[in-house]
């Protein structure tokens, strides 16, 4: 019952926190002081308050759509690891389900762009469609390696897989790598994509919303910052030691796992320029080619085995 | 019972003579639908036990020699596909009385239309229930030809009656293989007799791996398997939306019906059809939707689809073979029950689809997604009721398309295939299944977006009006078993129940319905928040301010600069060029103050069809060449012709000797 207390608030308060780790690692990299910690719950609590304004070019879709995706980034963190054990609900094959509800926020948010009838909103949409249709690929060889690895099936049960469970490490290395650029680029991070620049031509995520304001906008910033807490949570209960256990100590690692996380997508994106957008493509079959290797290399661990 | 059931029979042919004998389309129209609505009543009322789970439907006809006598079986497999069969044609048909008004009120006679309608059903009624190959072939001809004259229609546009004969070549083409098999059948078991043919293909022997093969490739060819797919986007575009409907999500079923029938007579396969079966559908999935996403054509495109969809269920039905001849129980009923309900639930989507398809048809004379735009503000219900089919196809929860495919997933995934490679290659199964599920997002979102939401493409294009209640209620039936299959995966499951008990029994199917089970609270859980939150945002978004889309500092923005089609799946159509093909004919400005107006234009064709073409005629030429020489040379026709006269001899007398 606690814990279930604690993976609800986790998820109601970590997004922010995350959202606030980054922007301050980007700050002290730049040479300033940096916004506080909670400065995304401030900037949604002023745009909650604030109208929206819609084009006329609009239909009822583009009304509804920010909110949907923010229900698939909440939903998903009900099945996920958030605290690296037991999360909130969990069946068999959790993580096709899983996948298959992020896809429906990332249409909705796409039907929305196209809604705009904006030629930028339309470029950003198909540019998110086919990176998704290569990321998709690599999660389910990363999910398919894990969960075959371990015999488990589901996406707690496949994360919370340790070197110690047996194994080849080369599946988990490679898993985590995978999940870092899957992470990326769901959260719309860079190297793949820059949250912070106003050049529309080169956005992908952020040129879909340009259209969206007001309690909008807030929903759609939450479901990102909520996406990127339960990507990186899955990360974190990977690499977390005490996985899988329901002890104050295994949560807080995962917790602090998931801020160094968040330090680690600021120093990336403070050090690193955007990829061309022909090579992100190719970044994202890293994570493919990831997934291939360590669906492969669990062959191995069987082999030494027999 | 089976007088009930026979009785059908009958019911529609009077329906087809009235059809073809009243005098206004509405009277042909009302004939039609209430032979078959009685139809459908009586075979679904005699089927009551067999839907239960229960007996099974025989009788045996005595016919005069050679056919001896014609057997009628029913099973649990037949019922499961006239259970929805029929009703959808029913519904199909209401549909055309609106889709085809316009053509009514210029006067065309539609009875003969109808009378197809009517024969369509009648095909599923024998094709379902026959165990005898020339009865189950002069079906299989009946709903090839009444297809065939269902998709001209428009007759008149030269096109459209080459889709036509395309289609009609393919088919037949397919029918030639299946008659191969029966005969090779026939020679072998003396019968014509499915359960003779039983008999036989339950024993191994070297004859059954060549008539597994050619039935499959009939089959195949039946339900647009790539790369037998060729015929199906032409002859979709080319009909009638409501043909289209009922051809891609009901009438091509049967080919996937014919193959289970078989794969129950045949009993336990061996290895290499799994594999080749689970292989084959696929490359079905993996090419169709890429297909799709060049597609200019909204009902091209949704034809594409269908062989994308008919590939899940064949990985599906790929799985389950793999599990029956490993003998692992939980596979087999995975894999079968996804495929099944992939079958059902790719009717339901489908059919609403092509519906909405033809509605947007019927009020703008265009499915060219380039030239469309914007209409969801013109046609609300057609445009609500695409989404929801959109989103089906796609797979996305709480819809019923992530039902069946989460099946098939947890099939693939399970991850208890007796060799460690086998599992992996079926992970890695699992994942090229990922790629095709992400890619009919992008498609769907393209097809959906373009075509209802942002501004009209062509500010000239005409929009007459809504579809009348005679479209939008067969598709709102559709959409709604969409929705509850999706809410409710157990009542899915509970369609198939019967059905799936042939393929295996026991614990296997309760460890299925527990393993689903899950989604029943899962996606009605999901679709309440969405609900909710949706409801919410319409609150708060009720102030709201109108205005411009922001165009990013340019304020002259035009419909026309809106995101093309063919931009929006440019980047994915770049990374698999190898498989897209594109033509480009240019021309291009060539002097500093160009005299001529310039141009480009690209697009997609089907490598598959193209290439086919291309050895058509490569076969042509040889043969007009070597032919040509012929009348020249008279030695070589005399010596041809004597060749001939031998093979035909030697054949004649090996074949009479015993």
């Amino acid at each position: 019952m606690l814990l279930q207390f604690a993976n609800v608030a986790a998820l109601a308060i970590m997004p922010i926190v995350l959202a606030g780790i980054i922007g301050r690692v980007k700050s002290l990299w730049s040479g300033r002081k940096g916004p506080p910690i909670l400065q995304l719950a401030y900037d949604l609590a002023r745009l909650a308050q604030k109208r929206s304004v819609y084009s006329t070019t609009t239909t009822p879709l583009f009304r509804l759509a920010p909110h949907l995706f923010l229900v698939t980034s909440l939903g998903s963190g009900f099945i996920a690891p958030l605290l690296g054990s037991t999360p909130l609900a969990s069946f068999q094959f959790d993580f096709v389900w899983f996948a298959y509800v992020w896809a429906f926020g990332r249409v909705a948010i796409m039907l929305a762009a196209l809604d705009a009838g904006s030629s930028f909103e339309g470029m950003g949409a198909a540019r998110e469609a086919v990176f998704s249709a290569v990321l998709e690929p690599a999660f389910f060889l990363v999910a398919g390696a894990l969960s075959f690895l371990g015999g488990q099936r589901t996406l707690h049960e496949i994360a919370t897989l340790h070197l110690r469970a047996g194994g080849p490490a080369v599946v988990w290395v490679l898993a985590v790598a995978a999940l870092l650029i899957i992470l990326q680029v769901e959260t719309s991070r860079m190297p793949v994509d820059d949250p912070s620049t106003h050049l529309e031509l080169t956005m992908v995520h952020e040129v879909m919303i340009l259209d969206h304001s007001g309690p909008d906008l807030a929903a759609i910033q939450l479901g990102t910052a909520t996406k990127l807490f339960v990507g990186s949570s899955l990360i974190a209960t990977l690499l977390n030691p005490w996985a899988g256990s329901t002890t104050l100590l295994c949560c807080l690692t995962n917790l602090g796992l998931c801020a160094l996380l968040a330090v680690f997508v600021g120093c990336v994106e403070s050090l690193l320029a955007r990829f061309k957008l022909k090579a992100v493509p190719q970044y994202i079959a890293v994570a493919l080619a990831c997934g291939g290797v360590a669906l492969l290399a669990t062959i191995w661990r069987v082999g030494a085995a027999k | 019972m089976t007088v009930l059931f026979l009785l059908s029979v009958p019911v529609l042919l009077v329906g087809v003579a009235l059809a073809l004998a009243l005098r206004s389309n509405l009277a042909r129209a009302l004939a039609a639908l209430a032979s078959q609505a009685a139809a459908t009543a009586l075979v679904l009322f005699s089927l009551l036990p067999t839907l239960r789970g229960g007996s099974v439907l025989e009788v045996v006809w005595p016919w005069p020699t050679p056919i001896n006598s014609i057997a009628f079986r029913v099973d649990a497999l037949g019922a499961f596909f006239l259970a929805w069969s029929l009703p959808m044609t029913l519904l199909g048909t209401a549909y055309a009385v609106g889709y085809l008004r316009p053509y009514f009120q210029r006067g065309r006679n539609g009875g003969s239309h109808f009378a197809l309608l009517n024969l369509v059903s009648l095909s599923f009624v024998l094709i379902y229930s026959v165990q005898n190959a020339l009865v189950f072939l002069l079906a299989w001809e009946i709903a090839a030809v009444a297809a065939w004259l269902l998709v001209i229609w428009d007759y008149s546009n030269q096109k459209i009656r080459f889709a036509g004969f395309n289609y009609l070549v393919s088919t037949h083409v397919g029918l030639f293989v299946l008659v191969a098999a029966f005969m090779l059948l026939h020679s072998e078991t003396r019968s014509m007799d499915f359960a003779a043919f039983g008999h036989f293909l339950a024993r191994p022997s070297p004859l059954r791996g060549t008539i597994f093969l050619l039935l499959g490739v009939s089959f195949a060819l039946k339900s647009a398997f790539f790369p037998f797919h060729t015929w199906l986007p032409r002859a979709h575009s080319a009909a009638p939306a409501h043909v289209s409907a009922l051809m891609s999500g009901v009438i091509h079923k049967a080919g996937l019906f014919a193959f289970l029938r078989f794969t129950l007579l045949m009993g336990k396969p061996e290895e290499w059809m799994g594999w080749g079966v689970l292989s084959f559908g696929l490359l079905s999935a993996f090419f169709g939707i890429l297909y799709t996403t060049t597609q200019r054509d909204l009902k091209r495109l949704l034809g594409y689809s269908s062989t994308e969809n008919v590939g899940i269920a064949a990985i599906g039905f790929g799985i389950g073979y793999l599990g029956w001849a490993w003998g692992i129980p939980s596979l087999t009923v995975c894999g079968f029950a996804g495929g099944l309900l992939h079958i059902l639930n790719h009717a339901l989507f489908k059919c609403l689809l092509f519906y909405s398809a033809g509605s947007v048809y019927r009020a703008t004379h265009s499915v060219d997604i380039e030239r469309l735009g914007g209409l969801a503000k013109r046609l609300p219900i057609t445009a609500a009721l695409f989404l929801v089919g959109a989103l089906a196809i796609a797979a996305l929860p709480p819809l019923n398309g992530f039902v069946s495919e989460f099946i098939v997933y947890s099939a693939l995934l399970s991850g208890s295939a007796p060799s460690d490679q086998g599992n992996v290659l079926l992970i890695g199964f699992a994942a090229v299944l990922a790629f095709v599920g992400a890619v009919s997002a992008l498609s769907m979102t393209r097809a959906f977006g373009l075509t209802f939401l942002g501004n009209p493409r062509e500010p000239g294009l005409h929009v007459t009006e809504e579809a009348p209640p005679s479209m939008w209620v067969p598709m709102a039936l559709h959409a709604l078993g969409v929705v509850v299959f999706g809410l409710a995966p157990q009542l899915a499951l509970a369609a198939i129940w019967p059905a799936l008990k042939l393929f295996s029994a026991g614990k296997e199917l309760n460890a299925l319905a527990s393993s689903v089970a899950p989604l029943g609270i899962a996606n009605p859980l999901l679709a309440a928040t969405l609900v909710l939150a949706g409801s919410v945002a319409w609150l708060l978004g009720r102030g709201a301010r109108r205005g411009a889309t922001w165009g990013c500092g340019y304020t002259a923005t035009s419909p026309r600069m809106q995101y093309t089609g063919s931009s929006f799946s440019d980047q994915l159509a770049r990374l698999f060029r190898a498989f897209l093909p594109s033509a480009r004919r240019e021309r291009l400005p060539e002097e500093i103050f160009p005299r001529h107006a310039s141009h480009v234009s690209t697009h997609h064709f089907d490598p598959v069809e193209h290439r086919m073409f291309e050895m058509l005629g490569q076969a042509e030429d040889l043969v007009a060449h070597a032919s040509g020489r012929i009348p020249e040379q008279s030695r070589f026709a005399f010596a041809a012709g004597l060749v001939a006269l031998i093979v035909i001899g030697a054949l004649v007398l090996g074949g009479s000797s015993p």
